[in-house]
């Protein structure tokens, strides 16, 4: 039996156990008579009257579906080369900024508006600056991480429009590529105190034939304050492809894999998670359930290391079993440790 | 011959040939009749009346260098021990934050004030917020890069005091440490429109006997705009040290080596570099005319401007000067006429002055 995992796919920003502000009432805020903020009641405004979107800002990651139909074939071919090296060389991954990556529009940040300009200060140190200065883009930018990006506003609605981007950032941790003729408009709304929406359209002919994009929702921090999650440790070391796998890959009967079938709960990082184990064209595939399938993310093809241990796409699979060979549990093997999810009976 | 020129200090960000607003005037300052920004003008103030930093700063690499009698002997052995090491884990190197380092004071920053916080926006894609709503530092904070600041006006003065930072970070690029518990204090007053100046205090008893710093002058971009500068290229690759060098080392005779003794002088990066190549103790030294020397061991240390480079023998003509190449071109009497000095971004030839 060879138990060599190789990719680890989890990169865990580090967060200290103790910090500082982390407790403190923001100042300035609309409260409840309970002392609670009041996230509902009205966003404030600037001095201009324009809505301020001042504050610190927390997200779930939006799930922007590639639809294949709407990519060009190198983008396609690209999308699957990412997919089988484990994504390793995703910017973040590798300590690089995200640039205009979707799953940068989730997590902390930290909004800084003046009516000359505004800063989006993310977690992991990096930044952007927004020109409210009436500038224009200009025609021919120099290709940079961050891209430039100028706004205005539309009504209480900021209307932000990027280019400049360097080609060396991704559009989704799924691996979509972009040129360096990316062109990002975002619409922020801040409908009340205590949420922002933004809703992000990517233009970039060359690699989509139509603009798309996704919204995403994010919520007011009130009362505590944005860590530092800076990366250190990058996925230059990383070893393994989806290959590598298929060639360390054993042959199990397909009776063998249908007593895996069924579906899987446990914790994982606090939240509880359920992991559907399908067979399908006689391979088994594993789908946190709930989770948008993209292309590979959340959908993975276990393929076979021995009768109980399964590689999916750089996590492990290992299935306990009982004395006929019927799995009670699925232990999901991350670099941060194993996760055991317990099977759950058939609904009768 | 052993051509091993080990590593390679120089790490230029890269500055792309166009770029975005770079010719563009700065909108809202104040002009002399000729157009010109009028960098003597008074300081802008905010709503609040308090004078405004916003703006894009560059400065000048600070001077000034710790003193080796000042340091605790653990920092003063650590110092030699990255020097030895060609200073591979600085962490500006190792495309990590610099967090306090005092050469991050230098370069291109954007300052944002609004009256709750202040953002210190730096080139490599890291920033500095100084919170200015009235809270406190705490007392324990959790060690981060950047640390946890607060500011508070003193008349016209802004002072920022700051706390927990974690130990990976240095406070100057040659390889002094510090700890847990350091605190700095800043001073930045904006004398007139263009002009900023800080006064910046290490306070850190475990590693220092006193209190140090330096004071900087910062001068406002106007009509032009800070580009990114982000570090791609991290250390972890660089080979050699300072041994690495001494073990390959050849040795020559004084009469060889008192040929290559003089001043030779060309282009650097632009600008017009001098370097003065003298025989100490048997062994040639090479100097960056203009540039202070210190006394001890930190002086000597060094990365690009610094003081005094001990130029190890790799061959009769090719040096080892920690961690850059230097050739001498010789006549048909092996007295050097020129002097090339090999970075990793390339050779640069200095002729010998008469």
């Amino acid at each position: 039996m060879r138990l060599s995992f190789a990719a680890l796919m989890l990169i865990v920003g580090t967060i200290p156990a103790g910090a500082q502000w982390l407790d403190r009432p923001t100042p300035g805020i609309p409260r409840t008579p309970g002392g609670t903020p009041n996230l509902t009641a009205p966003a404030p405004r600037g001095p201009d009257g324009k809505p301020d979107l001042t504050g610190v800002w927390n997200g779930p990651v939006p799930e922007p579906r590639l639809d294949p139909a709407n990519a060009q074939a190198w983008v396609s071919d690209l999308v699957g080369q990412r997919q089988r090296d484990y994504h390793k060389s995703r910017p973040s991954y590798r300590c690089l900024p995200s640039g205009p990556e979707a799953d940068r529009f989730a997590g902390w940040k930290r909004v800084l508006q003046t009516p000359s300009a505004i800063a989006i200060l993310n977690d992991d140190l990096t930044y952007r600056m927004i020109f409210m200065d009436g500038r224009e883009l200009e025609a021919t930018p120099a290709p940079s991480w961050m891209g430039y990006s100028v706004g205005r506003w539309d009504g209480d609605t900021l209307v932000v429009d990027s280019a400049g981007f360097n080609d060396k950032t991704w559009l989704s941790r799924y691996g979509q590529p972009h040129t360096e003729g990316l062109r990002v408009r975002e619409r922020y709304r801040r409908p009340d105190f205590g949420h922002l929406q933004v809703e992000v359209t990517y233009t970039d002919p060359a690699a989509y034939p139509k603009p798309w994009g996704f919204t995403a929702n994010m919520a007011l921090a009130a009362d505590t304050d944005m860590l530092e999650a800076v990366c250190e440790r990058s996925s230059e070391h990383w070893a393994g492809s989806l290959s590598d796998a298929a060639n360390r890959a054993v042959s199990v009967p397909p009776d063998v894999l249908a007593r895996y079938v069924g579906v899987y709960t446990g914790t994982y990082l606090g939240i509880r998670r359920s992991i559907e184990v399908l067979l399908s064209g006689g391979q088994l595939i594993a789908k946190v359930v709930g989770a948008a399938g993209v292309d590979g993310g959340e959908t993975r093809p276990l393929v076979p290391q021995s009768q109980t241990l399964f590689e999916g796409v750089g996590l492990g699979y290992q299935f306990i079993v009982d004395d006929k060979g019927v799995a009670t549990d699925v232990v999901e093997i991350h670099v941060s440790g194993p996760y055991t999810y317990s099977r759950q009976r058939r609904p009768r | 011959m052993r051509l091993f020129l080990a590593t390679l200090v120089l790490l230029a960000g890269t500055i792309p040939a166009g770029a975005q607003w770079l010719d563009r005037p700065t909108p809202g300052i104040p002009r002399t009749p000729d157009g010109k920004p009028n960098l003597t003008a008074p300081a802008p103030r905010g709503p609040d009346g308090k004078p405004d930093f916003t703006g894009v700063w560059n400065a000048p690499g600070p001077a000034s260098r710790p003193d080796p009698a000042n340091l605790q002997p653990w920092v003063n052995d650590l110092a030699r021990q990255r020097q030895q090491e060609l200073h591979k884990t600085r962490p500006y190197y190792q495309c990590r934050p610099s967090g306090p380092e005092s050469e991050r004071y230098g370069g291109w920053k954007r300052v944002l004030q609004t009256p709750a916080a202040i953002a210190i926006l730096n080139d490599d894609l890291t920033y500095r917020l100084v919170h200015m709503d009235g809270r406190q530092l705490e007392a324990n904070p959790a060690p981060s890069w950047m640390g946890y600041s607060v500011g508070r006006w003193e008349g016209d003065t802004l002072v920022v005091e700051s706390a927990g930072f974690n130990d990976k970070t240095w406070v100057s690029r040659y390889g002094v440490s510090h700890t847990e518990a350091l605190r700095i204090t800043e001073r930045y007053r904006r004398s007139d429109f263009g002009h900023l100046q800080v006064e910046v205090t290490y306070t850190d008893p475990a590693a220092y006997v006193k209190p140090w710093g330096f004071k900087l002058d910062m001068a406002l971009a106007a009509d032009t705009e800070m580009l990114e500068a982000v570090c791609e290229n991290s250390s972890e690759h660089w080979a050699g040290s300072l041994s690495d060098a001494a073990n390959r080392a050849v040795s020559l005779p004084p009469d060889v080596l008192a040929r290559y003794v003089g001043v030779y002088s060309g282009r650097y990066g632009g600008n017009t570099r001098t370097i003065d190549v003298s025989l100490s103790g048997g062994q040639l030294v090479a100097k960056i005319v203009g540039a202070t020397a210190v006394e001890g061991g930190l002086g000597a240390t060094g990365l690009d401007e610094d003081a005094a480079r001990v130029l190890v023998p790799q061959s009769q003509t090719l040096f080892d000067g920690v961690g850059l190449g230097y050739q001498f071109v010789v006549d048909d009497k092996g007295v050097a006429t020129a002097l090339v000095e090999i970075h990793v971004s390339g050779s640069y030839a200095y002729p010998r002055q008469r």
